[in-house]
């Protein structure tokens, strides 16, 4: 190594001179056999670290007081920020959450699962079976029956046959006249449900058990559902000519 | 999340003074370094979980710091030659032998130019090699080294010739 590259060296990396530097130990052979080898080399070195240490004295200029807490503040107060913009966006997530829930329960309560009268009037039907015996003692009379229709401006002027039961249901969410009768031999349950758009008029509808009937008057449908002892037809004609619109 | 604002808290406090000191001798203005340590510090918070390995931390933050820096020349191209000043006198406060020594280097390593300090600065201030400054810098090692050699060189002639320039009432 000669006097120029062994001055390059030191000048670039007084640090390289130390023997303890081990992390570039094998390149520094040389350079420590040279300062080994020569004390006006050595005393280059020591001159150079002297002048380092002086740098670095310099260069270690006061850092601010209270720096520190600066730096924390400031990423506090950012981060506050950002949480905040967070809990904005969770709010409008959770109210759009809110209103889409709100929405599907107003689509499920009042949106039809039936799409026509008879599909909807025979699962009323299976649904409340279980509550109509056909030799039930219970009669409704004529009077209190009329006083139930007259909601439905309606009036029966004599008594279809006997009624078991009448009260108000709601017939898929509309306010209605559920009738039960006493049949041959399973009752015979008739509808009074007023006009409506969402479920489609259907004037003849059965399955396996039972046979519905349908018919329209000016402002409310009349269902009759029965099985197939009944003659639909009779009872329909019997509503006909039994019943009497106010309006 | 509280561990990330333990991360950050200890970042802050083991590198703040190396990093306020390095964008010191970067900008040489107290107030400039102090805001390019706290924008440093912010953008590092906020991409505090791509730095995977802690010992890269400072370089990691210097680099930041140095993108930052570039950000600010590219916002205002002034205001460049002017520091000189302020770099001597608001050290002076306190004058003892020492500090006079000091703030003659001091004012003798803010005359370097920017491409013979910076890698001075990160290595013995940094404490990082060649490579590392090599790689921090995008130069190659042979070039940083013979930055830092001409560096020294310059700071070793002025030191040197410094007896005769005081006698004349200094530089």
């Amino acid at each position: 190594m000669d006097d120029l590259q062994f001055r390059r060296a030191i000048l670039a990396d007084p640090k390289s001179a130390e023997p303890n530097n081990a992390e570039q130990k094998h390149q520094n052979a040389d350079l420590l056999a040279a300062l080994q080898a020569d004390p006006a080399k050595k005393q280059f070195a020591q001159e150079l670290n002297q002048l380092d240490e002086k740098i670095k004295q310099a260069l270690n200029i006061p850092v601010p007081e209270g720096l520190t807490e600066k730096l924390i503040l400031r990423q506090t107060l950012a981060s506050h920020q950002i949480q905040k913009r967070k809990t904005r966006v969770h709010l409008a997530l959770a109210a759009s959450v809110a209103i889409l829930g709100g929405l599907l329960f107003n689509f499920m309560q009042f949106s039809s699962a039936y799409s026509n009268l008879g599909d909807y009037a025979l699962a009323h039907v299976y649904h409340e079976q279980t509550s109509f015996a056909n030799n039930s003692k219970n009669r409704v009379t004529l009077t209190s029956l009329n006083q139930k229709m007259a909601a439905f401006d309606g009036n029966f002027s004599d008594s279809l046959g006997e009624l078991i039961f009448a009260d108000y249901c709601r017939f898929d969410g509309m306010k209605s006249l559920h009738l039960v009768f006493q049949g041959k031999t399973s009752p015979v349950t008739v509808f009074v449900v007023p006009k409506n758009d969402q479920l489609s008029f259907s004037t003849e509808f059965n399955d396996k058990n039972l046979y519905g009937e349908s018919l329209a008057f000016k402002h409310s449908n009349v269902i009759v559902v029965a099985d197939e002892n009944e003659s639909l037809q009779q009872w329909q004609q019997n509503i006909s000519n039994n019943i009497a619109w106010t309006i | 999340m509280m561990t990330k604002q333990v991360r950050y808290e200890a970042l802050v406090k083991a590198l703040h003074g190396d990093l306020y000191r390095y964008a010191y001798w970067l900008c040489h203005e107290k107030q400039v370094a102090e805001d390019l340590v706290q924008e440093t510090f912010l953008r590092a918070w906020r991409a505090l979980d791509s730095l995977k390995d802690e010992k890269a931390a400072k370089s990691w933050l210097i680099t930041i710091l140095r993108r930052e820096n570039a950000r600010r020349f590219e916002r205002k191209r002034f205001e460049m030659s002017e520091y000189e000043e302020a770099t001597i006198t608001d050290t002076q406060a306190i004058s003892n032998e020492q500090n006079i020594e000091n703030d003659w280097l001091r004012e003798k390593i803010s005359q370097l130019p920017p491409e013979y300090s910076e890698p001075l600065v990160l290595q013995v201030l940094g404490g990082f090699s060649g490579e590392d400054i090599a790689s921090m810098l995008n130069l190659n090692k042979n070039t940083v080294m013979t930055r830092l050699f001409r560096a020294r060189n310059q700071l070793k002639e002025a030191l040197e010739a410094k007896p005769e320039n005081r006698k004349q009432g200094g530089l």
